[in-house]
């Protein structure tokens, strides 16, 4: 009995006959996934799979090793991979990575459509499941990974990691503690992230002739629970983001980035925006298109602004009040007092740790769906055209039965939530 | 009448160069033009009435490569523009003109493009046209969608439409369709299409049948729960479901039957977290 291992491109590049040859004895064997007591398995390895092959796969199944992690590659699932197919270690279809009994975790790079319904399905048959940002495509997809993650007791991690440094911070801990702390009743902080959301590049084009599917690429499966569209390659790669079909262009596919240290930071990984509003031209039907600006308040007063800086006019704001001085200087004496007594926020736990010790990971799905939201609702201000009001607990658009549409949407069967 | 097809080459062309210099960019792009300057185009369409959207529509070709995208992007900012919330007739006038066309002689693929329309803006008034495609090979999945969306009158057409509905993919959407509405008129109908030929639709009809929360579900889940692979799976998953939604109902006996039953057969080590979750559920309903 040996362990492989792994290196990211020695994933990258295992053959079926190498993958084959693993023997050691993964913990599920042990009664891991149960939440068996850490240290029971001699192996400490996990049998591991990755769904998505193209893209980030390599780099966020290889991640897990730098967890702490020793996950072995046990099965790869693409929909391109229609010609290499052998449905033991190389797959097209989800379905039957999930059945298998020997795999412990799961990576998932697919383009985001299907990243809510794989990490659901993961979790239904008991792995856990490292996704990839951003964890869905609009609101209610998120909901459904929270309470499946809650459902099976599952550890569910999304792939952007900037909140782990960001709480690390003693300052950034301060920052939260008042802001979590019920202290300020109201606040008119106001913070205006000028980041690089890439709204042209991942933009989508509208002028391309269908062609028929490349051989390997299993469109149908591809397409999922979106509208099987007619094949046109800029639909695949890296550039889906431009569709609204499978992604929600640049703001949506790297908001999560930078949007996931701040909500932890100002304690809105519990909760949503209520009032959103942006600055965009009307938007397509079918394709990612240009925005000046987003501005989402939340119930207590906080407001977010998203700037595009590539189409239309700033928002002219600049941010104010979130300083820990500026913070501080809102509480009174005996506010600071109280503030001293509470605990500090509990450390963030990694995915390995997560993994192991069967506690929620620091980007778990609920705090995940919290952040992925702000770009979900910005985008639906930006698609309508219009200001919308949000529900944070029921997680539904007040008082626009249209706009409530691109809260759930509507999926190609078998898919659903 | 104005001339319709200059308004619609007001709206700006695509981008001439690339979004950003790169090998993954490329001319093409639509950067569309600021709100008021679209609004001046979208009241010049609204003032020639129904004609003048139906005219627009008339310019929809089948293959969709960008040679009608004016049009398209019009009729949607149309869409858009008129449920702002002042003008309720003027949206009435696009809502209906998109359901007029869908009744015409049009290509399937523009026709595709009206239930989309609609699925963004339709409302209950669209639901007969749209119904008329449920069955269709082509656009069942469009149909569904549109109605899920709409919502009011949504279950009486599905339901409607279940009986004749072909075996496969058409049937599984119509039926996980009823589930999403929580449509307590269509047991008896999910219950026989929990005993479907076809996985996926008796995958659908017992995750249906969990989510509307009747007893009568329990039976169709408990068999799911019994197969093999994937469909094990989602029978797990529609028995936990399910007495979830009976617990919550207060029919604790029926949620301790479901529960009883998964703690009791998953004796393998791989469904061990599932014994677990079912015993916790029974220590909690005592």
């Amino acid at each position: 009995m040996h362990q492989r291992k792994l290196t990211r491109r020695g994933f990258l590049q295992g053959s079926a006959a190498a993958v084959a040859a693993v023997t050691i004895v993964p913990p599920h064997v042990l009664g891991a996934q149960a939440g068996r007591p850490p240290g029971t398995a001699p192996s400490e390895t996990f049998g591991g799979a990755l769904i998505g092959c193209g893209g980030r796969g390599g780099g966020t199944f290889g991640q897990m090793k730098g967890m702490g992690l020793n996950v072995v590659s046990l099965a790869r699932c693409d929909v391109k991979f229609k010609d290499t197919c052998d449905n033991k270690t190389i797959y097209t279809d989800f379905r039957r990575v999930v059945e298998r009994k020997d795999i412990d975790i799961i990576a998932i790079a697919t383009p985001p459509h299907w990243h809510a319904l794989i990490s659901i399905a993961a979790m239904e048959a008991g792995k856990d499941v490292l996704c990839e940002k951003p964890m869905t495509r609009f609101v209610a997809e998120g909901r459904a990974v929270a309470q499946a993650e809650k459902r099976y007791k599952r550890i569910f991690q999304v792939g952007t990691f900037g909140r782990f440094g960001m709480a690390r911070q003693p300052d950034n801990i301060q920052v939260r503690k008042i802001l979590t702390s019920g202290l300020l009743k109201q606040t008119e902080a106001l913070y205006v992230a000028q980041r690089n959301f890439k709204v042209k590049e991942w933009s989508g084009k509208i002028d391309l002739a269908p062609e028929p599917p490349p051989a390997n690429l299993d469109w149908d499966m591809y397409c999922g629970p979106s509208t099987l569209a007619p094949y046109v390659k800029l639909r695949t790669g890296m550039t889906h983001r431009g569709y609204w079909d499978y992604d929600g262009g640049g703001l949506g596919d790297m908001g999560q980035h930078y949007m996931d240290p701040l909500t932890w930071q100002f304690g809105l990984d519990g909760t949503a925006p209520v009032e959103i509003e942006a600055s965009a031209p009307p938007a397509h039907p079918v394709v990612a298109g240009m925005w000046a600006w987003a501005k989402l308040k939340y119930a207590n007063g906080f407001t977010l602004v998203l700037e595009s800086r590539e189409w239309g006019e700033p928002s002219g704001l600049a941010s104010k009040g979130v300083s820990l001085a500026d913070l501080s200087s809102a509480l009174t004496d005996a506010d600071k007092a109280k503030l001293k007594e509470m605990p500090d926020p509990r450390p963030l736990v990694p995915f390995g740790e997560a993994v192991k010790t069967r506690q929620p990971a620091g980007g778990n799905a609920d705090a995940a769906h919290r952040t992925v939201c702000i770009m979900h609702l910005a985008n639906i201000a930006i698609r309508m055209g219009r200001k919308i009001r949000f529900d944070p607990v029921t997680e539904q658009v007040i008082g626009d039965e249209e706009a409530n549409r691109l809260v759930n949407q509507p999926m190609r069967a078998p898919w659903h939530l | 009448m104005a001339d319709i097809n200059a308004l619609i080459a007001k709206l700006p062309d695509l981008d001439k160069s690339p979004a950003v210099k790169g090998a993954r960019s490329s001319p093409g792009r639509l950067t569309g033009p600021p709100w008021k300057d679209a609004q001046a185009i979208y009241d010049a369409v609204l003032a020639e009435g129904a004609p003048a959207i139906v005219q627009i529509i008339k310019t929809l070709k089948e293959v969709d490569d960008g040679a009608d995208f004016k049009a398209r992007y019009l009729l949607h900012g149309l869409a858009l523009y008129t449920g702002l919330g002042e003008k309720k007739r003027e949206h009435e006038t696009v809502v209906g003109a998109f359901i007029s066309e869908l009744a015409g002689d049009h290509p399937k693929a523009v026709k595709g493009f009206l239930i989309g329309e609609l699925q963004a803006v339709g409302g209950k008034n669209a639901g007969d046209a749209v119904a008329k495609y449920l069955t269709d090979p082509q656009l069942f999945a469009d149909a569904a969608g549109a109605l899920l969306a709409i919502r009011e009158g949504a279950a009486e057409h599905l339901r409607a439409a279940l009986p004749g509905a072909p075996a496969g993919r058409c049937r599984c959407q119509i039926v996980q369709s009823l589930g999403i509405l929580r449509d307590g008129a269509s047991l008896a109908g999910l219950q026989a299409a929990a005993e479907d030929g076809d996985a996926d639709t008796r995958i659908a009809a017992r995750w249906a049948l969990a989510n509307i929360g009747d007893a009568g579900g329990v039976k169709a889940a408990l068999k799911g729960a019994d197969a093999k692979d994937w469909e094990r799976i989602q029978g797990v998953k529609a028995c936990l479901l399910l007495a979830e939604k009976l617990a919550a109902a207060g029919k604790k006996a029926d949620a301790a039957e479901i529960y009883g039953y998964l703690e009791s057969t998953r004796t393998d080590k791989s469904e061990s977290y599932v014994r677990r979750i079912a015993a916790d559920a029974l220590h909690a309903l005592k």
